[in-house]
């Protein structure tokens, strides 16, 4: 990987998944600007803190040591214009971004529970700016320690603006509460107090993260989450389709608003808090799981393409036999070999080991449009490459009881990429909520889409014509997801924010 | 005949609409503005035309200005050329066309051959037709539905390259498959786990009710927009 | 006005090409009708229900009459109609991320092409020589170009299933039933309407059905 990127000009969440890094907690909070020049001044003063993408630890390799609550900072359209950006400027933001997530709720799907009017109240405020503060937990001390410390220092920055700058208050809680000033969110513990990487239905989520030109140097991370080339191997995927400013997958710059520097080395984050049903989810299975040849767990395999416990994928594990044999090389395997046995495979094509419409597959078909037919594109992934979208939320909330669907548990989904039209709105509509690219009609996708008991869709398990057994039709699906709230924003780089900041964005 | 895959046809026909107006409207723009009226779906007038796949209907105004950037062969030379005296590099623009008469189009893809398709189509709306074409030009000579085959040849354009990416079955063959379809997923995902009597005797039932041999019924109406 | 109807999108492209090279592209047409494998590109992405190329010679656009004027025109013209699923963007994107060579095959010799990749260049060209539909019709709006062609397999399978059991015992049906299932597995998509292609047609929908509706 030939490629340098300008790594103290991007801010570090774009780099880097922090869930990733140690940083297990999280909060998220929504600030209304009142004032522009009290506005521009309180962005002055936060900036000077945001983290950027350098590399931590001791020269000569680090620049700075690893920080102990990273603090970045994002803008919607309103935002930007009430920062007093020049209409020339603002005209040049894509579309779907000025008209914000709320106003698109038809495309994604946001219909029945996930409407609009069940959000979260913070959302029917005018949202301008989302603050992200991730954090380390310390060794000895309270778990939140460092996400207060940095979240009180934003805080006093915005009472000193003196109601230039308001802090949005309306996130649910935990308890009932309507009305919070933040949404905190953490990775998930667990039977031993461990940190792991799974959701709330119990998956391991985020493995398979794409990597695009510049961002790493782990060559070994390229396999199974760049593009596919034809010679069979991988490739890290164009930088510009995840940064402003740098050629994307289609060899030109992504479009964005003008002047340069206020685009380049930024992107635009899709912000969705998604609230989870854990006990529609189990009865989900229960009812299957009698009739379903192979059980609950491998079911619950084949609904997401991987095994919930080790995110063993279904593709080279299809039953428990091929899994029992994959957990043993696993065990005894070093770190990475287990992270190319995780992220490094392709689908098949007749679906029998991983369905058509299981959802890893749904969302990134890893070269299945295809159809085996070799050589009919580009490149086997050539549908794929520019539908992929950069992973940076964590999950909110605990499952108190797995009975119940109402506690105050889910994902902050984060999603960040170039267009939020062509890569992440495409995957929700044509992908999760529909799926005649993959030939299965209009099926959802049984996790994510927005199933609606009026229209009831269904989940076609393949079955493999030598078993002698029928494919398996997983019908009655509740909607398992419920969208609580989000918006679209826009990363600024730090030159960006800098410029912005001083009132100095003049695209003349 | 490259209008023809199988047993698909692709019509494409272009009539001369008359120049001139009716008051202060434009022909070509009163029968614009008569497609927009049209009902749509299973209101189309197209749907009672038989055989017919996909069909659609527009203006041609007038040919564009290529104000493009583009690469094209013969640049290079005038670009040299123009290095000597400029007018050639006026000569690398390209030459703005335009239309003496707006052109009715009507694409049609359907089964068959195109005399029956046409003759169905007089028979079937008529009156749509002549509402339609009725400012194009020769054409208030077309009186009946042999009138309109010999109009519509003398309008038609041969495809160079027709690419069929679905099926050339018959149009009942298509509603009735697409019927069946759907008809079938409901009955296979209802059904799931029921022991072999109690299935076979739900699937008698079912064949009685769908006739997956009768093409005329029950099935899809042409243009159906309601599942 | 659209150029929507149900799950299929109608396109109409109309380029200039210079009468002298279209010759060419005649004999590119008339190469790829023998070799079907050269299409091996739009039959995998299988989003076209039909699509047609005409190349108008310039002295060939009907002339019915004297009393209409001679068409006099410095270029010869190639129209391409499509009837395809999905959104405009999507339909554009994937040939060019899938088969930029095809389409360059195809459009070349056109006056001012850009060339398929990059990709604004290429989206500009053809919304600036794309004409709106005025009236388009499809007969099964509720079916995708794929829809069709599993529905026909199916109905095959289906048929040739009942009368192979007419005299089957439980158990023997039951064991050709599942076969069936199996070999149906790949047809099975649920049809209902079409995802929002786009805010604006949505309005334009809505209106139209208040208005179908009339005052109240």
């Amino acid at each position: 990987m030939s490629k340098r990127l300008d790594l103290p000009d991007i801010q570090g969440n774009i780099i880097r998944a922090y869930g990733r890094f140690g940083f297990p907690k999280g909060r998220f909070f929504f600030l209304r600007i009142d004032d522009g020049d009290r506005g521009r001044a309180f962005v002055g003063t936060i900036t000077k803190r945001v983290t950027t993408s350098v590399s931590w630890g001791p020269p000569p390799k680090g620049v700075i040591p690893k920080p102990e609550a990273p603090i970045n900072i994002a803008f919607t359209y309103n935002g930007l214009k009430a920062l007093g950006l020049p209409t020339a400027s603002l005209a040049g933001f894509p579309q779907e971004f000025i008209m914000g997530m709320k106003k698109r709720k038809a495309i994604l799907g946001d219909d029945g529970p996930s409407d609009p009017e069940h959000w979260d109240k913070v959302w029917a405020e005018d949202v301008h700016v989302a603050v992200s503060i991730n954090a380390q937990t310390p060794e000895n001390g309270q778990p939140l320690e460092y996400v207060e410390e940095a979240y009180q220092w934003v805080k006093s920055r915005i009472d000193g603006s003196d109601g230039g700058v308001v802090l949005l208050t309306g996130h649910r809680g935990d308890d009932g509460q309507e009305d919070l000033p933040f949404q905190d969110a953490s990775i998930l513990y667990d039977e031993n107090d461990q940190p792991c990487a799974k959701e709330h239905f119990g998956y391991t989520d985020g493995i398979g993260d794409p990597v695009f030109e510049g961002q790493i140097t782990d060559e070994h991370r390229v396999a199974g989450r760049g593009k596919l080339t034809r010679e069979g191997g991988w490739a890290p995927l164009a930088t510009g389709e995840f940064l402003l400013g740098h050629p994307d997958e289609a060899h030109e710059y992504p479009p964005a608003p003008a002047p340069i520097l206020l685009s380049r080395n930024g992107t635009f984050m899709v912000y969705r808090k998604l609230h989870q049903n854990p006990a529609s989810f189990e009865r989900l299975l229960d009812a299957h799981a009698e009739s379903f040849p192979g059980g609950r767990e491998l079911l619950a395999a084949k609904l997401a393409g991987r095994w919930r416990d080790n995110g063993a994928p279904v593709v080279n594990t299809p039953d428990t036999a091929s899994k029992a044999a994959w957990d043993q090389r696993f065990a005894a395997a070093d770190e990475r070999t287990r992270d190319g046995m995780l992220a490094d495979f392709r689908f098949d094509l007749m679906g029998d080991k991983c369905p058509i419409g299981a959802h890893i597959r749904r969302i990134n078909p890893r070269g299945s449009l295809e159809f085996g037919q070799e050589g009919a594109y580009d490149t086997p992934g050539a549908l794929d490459d520019r539908r992929r979208i950069l992973r940076r939320g964590l999950p909110y909330g605990v499952v108190r009881d797995r009975g119940r669907d109402d506690g105050n548990h889910g994902v902050i989904f984060m999603a960040l990429n170039t267009s939020i039209e062509r890569q992440f709105e495409f995957v929700q509509q044509q992908w999760i909520n529909y799926a005649n690219d993959s030939k299965e009609g209009s099926d959802k996708d049984v996790l994510l889409g927005n199933h609606d008991a009026a229209c009831p869709s269904k989940m076609v398990i393949h079955a493999d014509p030598k078993s002698g057994q029928p494919p398996y039709f997983v019908d009655e699906i509740p909607r398992l997801v419920e969208t609580r709230g989000g918006d679209y924003f826009f990363i600024p780089s730090m030159t960006a924010l800098r410029m912005i900041a001083k009132g100095k964005v003049d695209p003349t | 005949m490259a209008n023809i895959s199988g047993n698909a046809y692709a019509l494409t026909a272009l009539s001369p609409i008359k120049n001139g107006c009716i008051g202060e409207i434009s022909y070509a723009d009163e029968v614009q503005d008569r497609l927009h009226g049209l009902g749509v779906c299973e209101d189309s007038p197209l749907a009672k035309v038989p055989q017919t796949y996909l069909a659609r209907f527009f203006i041609l105004d007038d040919v564009f200005y290529e104000s493009t950037p583009g690469c094209d062969p013969f640049c290079n030379l005038l670009d040299i050329l123009s290095i000597f005296k400029d007018r050639f590099r006026l000569l690398t623009l390209p030459r703005e066309d335009h239309l003496k008469s707006r052109y009715l189009v009507f694409s049609s893809n359907f089964h068959g051959d195109l005399e029956t398709y046409l003759r169905g189509m007089w028979s079937a709306i008529n009156a749509d037709i002549k509402r339609i074409w009725e400012h194009c030009v020769a054409f208030d000579g077309v009186r009946d539905a042999e009138g309109f085959i010999t109009y519509i040849k003398r309008c038609r354009l041969t495809a160079n390259l027709f690419f069929m990416g679905s099926t050339d079955d018959s149009l009942e063959e298509q509603l009735k498959a697409l019927y069946l379809k759907q008809q079938f997923v409901k009955f296979a995902v209802s059904h799931q786990g029921l022991g072999a009597a109690e299935l076979q005797e739900a699937f008698r039932v079912f064949i009685e009710r769908v006739q997956p041999n009768r093409l005329a019924a029950p099935t899809w109406r042409p243009g159906q927009s309601i599942p | 006005m659209s150029n929507i109807a149900g799950k299929a999108y109608a396109m109409n492209v109309i380029t200039p090409i210079r009468w002298y090279m279209a010759w060419i592209n005649k004999l590119i047409f008339w190469a790829a009708n023998r070799t079907p494998s050269s299409l091996r590109g739009l039959v995998t992405l299988s989003l076209i229900h039909y699509a047609r190329w005409v190349i108008i010679d310039r002295w060939k656009f009907p002339h019915l009459d004297p009393s209409q004027p001679k068409e006099d025109l410095h270029y010869s013209y190639m129209l391409f109609f499509s009837n395809f699923n999905g959104s405009w963007d999507q339909y554009v994107d994937s040939f060019t991320f899938a088969i930029p060579s095809g389409l360059d095959l195809f459009w070349k010799k056109n006056v001012r092409y850009p060339k398929s990749v990059p990709l604004t260049p290429f989206h500009d060209y053809i919304r600036h020589n794309q004409i709106d539909t005025d009236h388009y019709y499809n007969a099964y709006p509720l079916a995708s170009s794929n829809d069709v062609k599993s529905a026909k397999h199916l109905k095959q399978e289906l048929i040739a299933f009942d009368q192979g059991v007419r005299d089957a015992g439980p158990e023997e049906f039951l064991k050709k039933y599942h076969a069936l299932l199996v070999d149906l597995q790949y047809d099975l998509g649920d049809m209902q309407p079409a995802p929002i292609v786009s805010l604006a047609t949505q309005a334009v929908d809505a209106r139209r059905l208040l208005d179908a509706r009339g005052p109240r």
